[in-house]
């Protein structure tokens, strides 16, 4: 074989020599650093992360066992009038030291939505893609979730508990099935975007097998739109989750867990309203800061998500 | 002339059905491509050319079984790939390559270009190891790009360098045929002529055939050596590319040549539009499928669909082809933005 003999040494593989072409797009600046000159998302995340951090190190930041019952019930938190300074935000009816409880609390809740949010999204993304990917099976696949979308979490949740009994793993599974659908609908959105390239014919022209053409051409362009999408989904998925076990179904007590605490301390709203305000004030904490940084996360990584 | 031919194409026609839903069938079908046969011999290349929406790029798309043709038999090289199951296909892609228009778009751009020159190498079982390593390598200098470039992802170069890319990834195989679907459409003029030299330069090292398909006559005049005019889906004339550009004999061969080149493709549409409208594929004019504009349209030609007739090398498809000839024999001077592409593309040449 003679290969590169004369053509190799021809002067044109510099893009100067390529006429008068765009060469490698525009310097853009570090990603995480667009981001973070946006002083909410900043604020927004450095708060998501302290939550977190707080809820992954509960056992050893907690100054109390969170199911340990004391004599001082009631206590407003040790700032307000009445406080003692032994409980910094306070202790709830039963006694139990309402910071203890936040860490453990928020642990729970985050590892709910977590789970639910990872189960769902894998599932909901994967039908999607496959719907993208084999154009035969899209209509059927359509037709499902909009099947699916017609039932609401809290009814779900309801009708699992009413199934399995009460306890974490059905709220779980009713979090994951409710985001099913949206996340099917979202990752076929963006793959078919994809799909629509010619690198993907490129890659059959090649010879590429079904599997791989899906792995290596598809779902690793779509991964990040879709990991955005998921990090969105999880305030939602939050917030319904909380709202689950407010209604008693997620976790049983003496279990702290944000959504059932502020559930417990609706009985003492009048007298003692810090029980009850607390807990719901980190879920909507948690709740803003994933969506602020989602739409932060968004905006700067892919903007074609904007709706 | 007696070289076996590496590919034959016959009656491929391929129909996309439109309308209906779920449990509907089909209402109609576009007509793309409809009984379209020539065939190929090693190392040469036929342009095929039309306007915009005549169904080459669903030519070259259904003759690679990258769509599934609706009807026809290709045969590569003694295989026929019309009647190959699926896993035989994906092996038998070695041999025939296809180089797409945007540069921009037919690369993973998730993958590195070493990832996408390995990829059908490792596929295919061309080299393996350390062999396959540096066979990259050398694709890659032999498409005017260098080693140091294996490692960087494709928006990392200019539209010139990831058509060398796309080159290179359609020669890894080393394949018998490659098609080309407008591949230098998308380039600069000056990047056009680099490109269109370095195809033919490996055509004389590697004697791959090409299908080259493309609406622009003084990039196809340059590199072809056949060229095939479509319409409507169908191949209207056939013939070598000295013949075509001197004697044309189809009207609307004579029409496209008429037409001043145009550098964007979106302009190809406009052009047709002063000429009269082209009929929708969907639902074909009858009989000669050109009639409604062709300026020696007569009866018969409204009822019958005009069958190939051979002229020395060249098939037409017309009803009066005498008359056709007899009006182009002048040789009349190139359009002066014509005559300007061709030397560039020639001055290229000459440095090259
Ligand atoms: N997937 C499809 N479904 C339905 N119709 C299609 C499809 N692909 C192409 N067509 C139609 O088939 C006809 C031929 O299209 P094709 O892309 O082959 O044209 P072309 O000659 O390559 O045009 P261009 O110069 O614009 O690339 C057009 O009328 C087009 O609208
Ligand atoms: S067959 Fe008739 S209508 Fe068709 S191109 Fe020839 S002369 Fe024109
Ligand atoms: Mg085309």
């Amino acid at each position: 074989m003679t290969m590169a003999t004369d053509t190799a040494d021809r002067p044109l593989a510099m893009p100067a020599n390529d006429g008068g072409e765009v060469a490698a797009p525009p310097p853009r600046a570090h990603w995480l650093r667009r981001l973070l000159r946006d002083k909410a998302a900043a604020a927004a995340i450095l708060l998501l992360a302290l939550i977190c951090l707080g809820a992954i190190l509960a056992p050893w930041l907690a100054p109390y066992d969170p199911a340990l019952n004391s004599r001082a019930v009631m206590k407003p938190p040790s700032f307000m009038k009445g406080g003692v300074p032994e409980h910094l935000l306070g202790t709830d009816g039963q006694g139990r030291d309402i910071l203890s409880r936040l860490l453990y609390g928020s642990r729970l809740t985050l590892l709910i939505g977590l789970v639910a949010v990872g189960l769902g999204g894998a599932v909901g993304s994967f039908i999607g893609l496959l719907s993208a990917f084999y154009a035969r099976l899209d209509p059927w696949v359509m037709r499902g979730i909009d099947i699916l979308l017609s039932f609401p979490a809290i009814l779900l949740g309801l009708a699992l508990v009413a199934v399995m009994g009460q306890g974490i793993v059905p709220v779980i599974i009713a979090l994951a099935v409710s985001s099913v659908p949206d996340c099917a609908r979202i990752a076929r959105g963006i793959a078919m975007g994809v799909m629509k390239q010619e690198f993907i014919e490129a890659g059959r022209a090649v010879g590429l097998s079904d599997v791989a053409l899906f792995r290596r051409y598809l779902l690793r362009n779509c991964i990040s739109s879709i990991m955005i999408f998921l990090s969105l989904r999880f305030g939602q998925i939050i917030l319904i989750g909380a709202t689950l076990s407010f209604l008693g179904l997620g976790a049983q007590p003496p279990a702290a867990e944000l959504g059932m605490m502020a559930a417990q301390g609706r009985e003492y709203l009048l007298f003692a309203p810090h029980i009850a305000v607390i807990p719901s004030v980190l879920i909507f904490l948690i709740v803003l800061t994933a969506n602020v940084a989602g739409d932060a996360l968004r905006d700067v990584l892919d903007p074609r998500l904007q709706t | 002339m007696t070289t076996p031919p590496l590919l034959e194409v016959e009656k491929l026609t391929k129909h996309f059905p439109v309308g209906g839903g779920l449990f509907r069938g089909p209402k109609g079908a576009v007509q793309a491509v409809t009984d379209v046969s020539f065939s190929l011999k090693p190392g040469e290349t036929l342009a095929i050319v039309g306007e915009s929406g005549c169904g080459k790029s669903t030519t070259g798309r259904a003759l690679l079984r990258l769509l599934e043709p609706t009807s026809g038999r290709v045969v590569l090289n003694g295989e026929e790939i019309t009647g190959l199951a699926p896993s035989q296909l994906r092996a038998a892609r070695r041999h025939m390559q296809m180089i797409f228009q945007d540069p921009f778009g037919s690369l993973n751009p998730r993958m590195t270009v070493r990832e996408t020159l390995l990829e059908p190498v490792l596929l295919h079982e061309v080299a393996s190891g350390e062999r396959a390593t540096k066979w990259v390598e050398t694709l890659l200098t032999t498409v005017g790009l260098s080693a140091h470039h294996a490692d960087r992802y494709p928006h990392e170069f200019s539209g010139g360098q990831r058509q060398r890319i796309c080159i290179a990834r359609a020669l890894s195989t080393r394949p018998r045929l490659i098609v080309c679907d407008e591949a230098v459409s998308a380039l600069d003029v000056s990047v056009q002529a680099q490109i269109v030299n370095l195809l033919q330069d490996l055509q004389r090292e590697f004697g791959m055939a090409y299908v080259f398909i493309s609406h622009d006559l003084s990039v196809v005049r340059h590199i072809a050596d056949r060229v095939a005019v479509m319409y409507l889906g169908r191949i209207v004339e056939e013939a070598p590319v000295e013949e075509i550009f001197a004697r044309p004999r189809h009207p609307y061969t004579r029409m496209l040549l008429e037409a001043a080149p145009k550098p964007e493709p979106g302009q190809a549409r406009r052009e047709g539009a002063a000429q009269g409208d082209t009929p929708s594929a969907l639902k074909p004019p009858s009989g000669c499928a050109f009639h409604p504009r062709c300026p020696l349209a007569s009866e018969v030609c409204k009822t019958t669909r005009p069958g190939d007739t051979v002229i020395g090398a060249a098939r037409v498809a017309c009803h009066h082809i005498e008359a056709a000839t007899e009006r182009t024999s002048i040789e009349r001077p190139w359009p002066p933005a014509l005559a300007a592409r061709l030397k560039v593309l020639a001055e290229a040449r000459a440095r090259g």
